[in-house]
């Protein structure tokens, strides 16, 4: 075939490409004319033709499943039924320099929120200067009495932090949420590389992008860094609710790439306030666990008294600094969306620095103008209940029928203190493939980011969970809502010709652990026994 | 004047099926404050599992333990000698009326106690009963309105354990009009808290000798913060001040902090709790020998 004939053809994808007129494209600039970052990915991406990216698509696809790479969405029907979370081929791509101002400023609102989570739980300085209104912290249900006077060791309470960026038509990042308690996702941005890889391999390769598949070992030093005084080689474990739950394929991913045990609750239990392990070798104590289990369901003993899964009298053993628990309980208190309102404040507070994110102007019902504002303009509005998490519960005005706006006004009359509304956010949009369509169109996406915190260390994942909501006009990108996810492709610098035909090897990352070697690279993950077979 | 008190706490319980695995917590020992101090404990259970200690979110010394062992009754006892000091009451006046608002609206003390003054699951109070509820007089002193608050209460209730249970609210024993000191406690609670008063659940014994409501099994009081003096014992189901006949457990802002056995076991079939408490005055000798039958009780949980 031809360069010319090549020429007509590939366009296809692209050719039907109508760049929204009131959102931020990340990709394109104009009809056919992509931002400097993407030239490179773009010319490529002209060269398949459309049946070709068709294949490719469904090869992309395969590679999740072989994987196994499912989760489950809690609803009435389907329950239980395993799905794919959907991938698209197109990376996002971010520029060296516009990333090192957004690291700056997550880090920057994670270290003031974990400062924030120490001060309400012990001296609660920040209430007593009036900075955030008290009867607001004193009536989160996230906010823990047990959790007073507790010390972690290490002083950190959010290790894992998952902040959600969005990018608005006026080319800034906002933050519209801090996931505090148990932000998930971190499995589908290493994956999702590894799917890059495994169908783009030839082109991935041509790019300076900043590596993701660090984070497993970065999250293990992470516990480490905290573990009880007195461990030298401290024992890390990940406890998971069990294989009912939706991410439970994370939890079993996280495990097997830091290579520590992955327990449910019944594996463990608490002895003279130590927590163990059952194993076939007797018991072994515990000194970390990473609990992918909500603050409820964690110890029968300390809250909910009918939990099945959790561990009973491991808040003792915690309160004894003989364990420690990421991340600590009661960090919800902080990532309540009405506490959301305050937190350029709390920087302000505790670092005494300008806020570098930009946040979301939030209106609080339990506000009597705010309130009335609010009733008045639901329409142009996104209401949420604070303590919700997964994009449940979300009201988007523009999108609601008279009905639904209905039944949301009586909500939150019933229940002010639950609910807060935000101007509907001019989400980016970027060049999504869609199927049946067979070709690319805009889509609205946000940015999960990942942060860990440890003793001395912190940690920012270069890029993160590109969400993108499929369904054409939709602002929902949450994995349970029908969205789908896209590789994030942090530059390694900001020179408009990243392809640089680096020749470094095979690429491959591998590190041995208990004697087991794990690799990953563009075949994916594998682990292996030296000698066995 | 002192006293000492011998308390012994006893539980039994009975499955039908084999327990495999088993964790129990005890909030049972007498606590220590300016007025008691335990001089001798001794605990014990038919299993001879080693129990262990820890504080709970209000600083009170948690008794735990874990077995393995397979088992179809678990006994558990605590016995311990207790040295009792009448406590002093308040007295009248030591603030005036404005001084006391001034203290109890101050935004540090709301934040020192805001445990004691929030509305949760057990002690909020609907706005559709507050306006049958006696309230503090504009020109009444705390602690002149907390004794009355206290008459008031023991009148409007009924002691009656039948229609009640460990998970009964204020607002449904203001329907009932009938409980259990619990049920007392946690509506005292309330209603104090309305007046932005501190208040707080405490669990504990009640001497024996007395003939008082409650004292066969762990009794339950309130304890509210007086301006200008501290916390004073309110116990509104027998209409007493709380004195040298009360000996504490612990304290928090409802029942959930103070429920005494929580346990989480591995079986299958029902099961049945009994648990009693005998506390009986040593000194002096000739009240003594009123007391010593085992109290028992029996509830299902």
């Amino acid at each position: 075939m031809d360069a010319a004939m090549r020429q007509t053809q590939t366009s296809d994808v692209f050719r039907n490409y109508q760049i929204p007129p009131q959102f931020l494209d990340e990709v394109f600039n104009a009809p056919g004319q992509v931002h400097p970052h993407y030239e490179n990915v773009y010319r490529q991406f002209l060269e398949f033709s459309k049946e070709e990216f068709k294949e490719l698509n469904e090869h992309a696809k395969m590679s999740f499943f072989n994987q196994g790479i499912t989760f489950s969405v809690y609803s009435d029907k389907a329950k239980g039924v395993e799905r794919i979370f959907p991938f698209d081929l197109f990376p996002r791509i971010i520029p060296a320099t516009e990333w090192a101002r957004v690291e700056e400023g997550i880090l920057q609102r994670c270290v003031a929120m974990n400062l924030f989570i120490q001060d309400i739980y012990s001296k609660q300085h920040i209430l007593r200067d009036k900075v955030v209104p008290a009867e607001l912290i004193f009536s989160s249900k996230n906010y823990l009495k047990a959790m007073l006077d507790i010390k972690p060791v290490g002083g950190i309470y959010n290790h894992i932090s998952g902040t959600d960026l969005i990018k608005h038509s006026d080319g800034e990042y906002y933050v519209l949420e801090d996931n505090l308690r148990c932000p998930s996702g971190i499995s589908y941005v290493l994956s999702n590389r590894v799917a890059m890889k495994r169908t783009l391999f030839q082109m991935v390769r041509q790019f300076n992008v900043r590596t993701v598949q660090e984070y497993p070992q970065e999250l293990l030093a992470t516990m480490q860094s905290v573990s009880p005084h007195g461990i030298d080689a401290p024992n890390c474990v990940v406890l998971t609710p069990g294989v009912y739950n939706s991410a439970y394929y994370e939890h079993a991913f996280l495990a097997l790439t830091m290579g520590v045990p992955l327990v449910e609750g019944r594996d463990l239990y608490v002895e003279r306030s130590f927590v163990y392990m059952k194993t076939i070798n007797g018991p072994k104590r515990v000194d970390v666990v990473y609990r992918r289990l909500d603050d409820d369901f964690l110890d029968p003993m300390a809250f909910k008294p009918d939990s099945l899964l959790g561990v009973p009298g491991i808040m003792a053993a915690y309160k004894k600094g003989n364990v420690n628990l990421i991340n600590a309980p009661g960090t919800g208190f902080a990532d309540d969306k009405a506490v959301y309102t305050y937190v350029p404040e709390i920087i302000k507070y505790y670092l005494n620095q300008e806020p570098i994110l930009n946040n979301v102007h939030t209106y609080r019902c339990e506000k009597e103008d705010d309130f009335k504002y609010v009733l008045e303009n639901m329409a142009n509005l996104v209401i949420k209940p604070v303590d919700e998490s997964g994009g449940y519960g979300i009201l988007i005005g523009n999108k609601a029928t008279q009905e639904e706006l209905k039944e949301f006004k009586t909500l939150i009359s019933e229940n002010r203190r639950k609910y807060i509304a935000q101007p509907i956010m001019d989400l980016s949009m970027h060049a999504t493939f869609i199927e049946g369509e067979d070709q690319f169109e805009p889509r609205h996406v946000d940015l999960r980011t990942f942060t860990l915190l440890g003793k001395d260390r912190q940690f920012v994942l270069k890029g993160g969970l590109s969400r993108v909501a499929l369904k054409k006009g939709s602002l929902i990108v949450n994995s349970s809502q029908g969205g789908g996810s896209k590789d994030t492709w942090v530059m390694m610098d900001d020179g408009s010709n990243n392809a640089s035909m680096q020749q470094n090897g095979s690429m491959s990352q591998s590190m041995t652990m208990n004697g087991q070697t794990m690799t990953m690279g563009p075949e994916g993950m594998s682990m292996a026994k030296p000698g066995a077979e | 004047m002192k006293t000492e008190y011998e308390v012994v706490y006893s539980t039994q319980n009975i499955y039908e099926e084999t327990v495999r695995e088993a964790f129990y917590s005890f909030l049972v020992l007498p606590c220590h404050d300016d007025s008691q101090v335990v001089r001798h404990l001794s605990l014990s259970n038919s299993l001879e599992a080693e129990v262990f200690h820890h504080p709970n979110a209000f600083g009170f010394e948690v008794t735990s333990l874990h077995t393995v062992k397979p088992f179809q009754v678990f006994e558990f006892q605590m016995r311990a000698l207790v040295e009792k000091t009448a406590p002093l009451f308040p007295l009248e006046g030591i603030l005036s009326v404005p001084e006391e608002q001034q203290l109890l609206c101050d935004h540090l003390f709301y934040l020192e106690n805001h445990l004691f003054l929030g509305a949760g699951q057990y002690t909020q109070i609907k706005e559709a009963y507050r306006p049958g509820l006696l309230m503090r007089a504009p020109d009444q002193l705390v602690y002149d309105y907390l004794q009355q608050l206290n008459r008031f209460v023991h009148g409007l209730l009924e002691f009656d354990p039948e229609p009640t249970h460990v998970c009964t609210t204020a607002n449904e024993v203001l329907k009932l009009r009938r409980g259990v000191c619990q049920d007392f406690t946690h509506l005292f609670i309330g209603i104090a808290r309305l007046n932005q008063i501190p208040c707080r659940y405490v669990s504990g014994y009640l001497n024996q000798g007395l003939n008082l409501t409650g004292s066969a099994v762990m009794h339950a009081w309130a304890e509210a913060y007086i301006p200008g003096f501290g916390w004073q014992g309110f116990d509104p189901t027998n209409h007493l001040l709380a004195d040298g006949h009360y000996l504490k457990a612990a304290h928090g802002s409802d029942y959930a902090d103070c429920s005494p056995l929580r346990g989480t076991l591995k079986t299958n079939g029902g099961h049945k709790t009994t648990y009693g408490v005998t506390v009986t005055p040593l000194e002096p000798p000739q009240a003594a020998q009123q007391q010593q039958q085992q109290a028992q009780s029996t509830l299902s949980l």
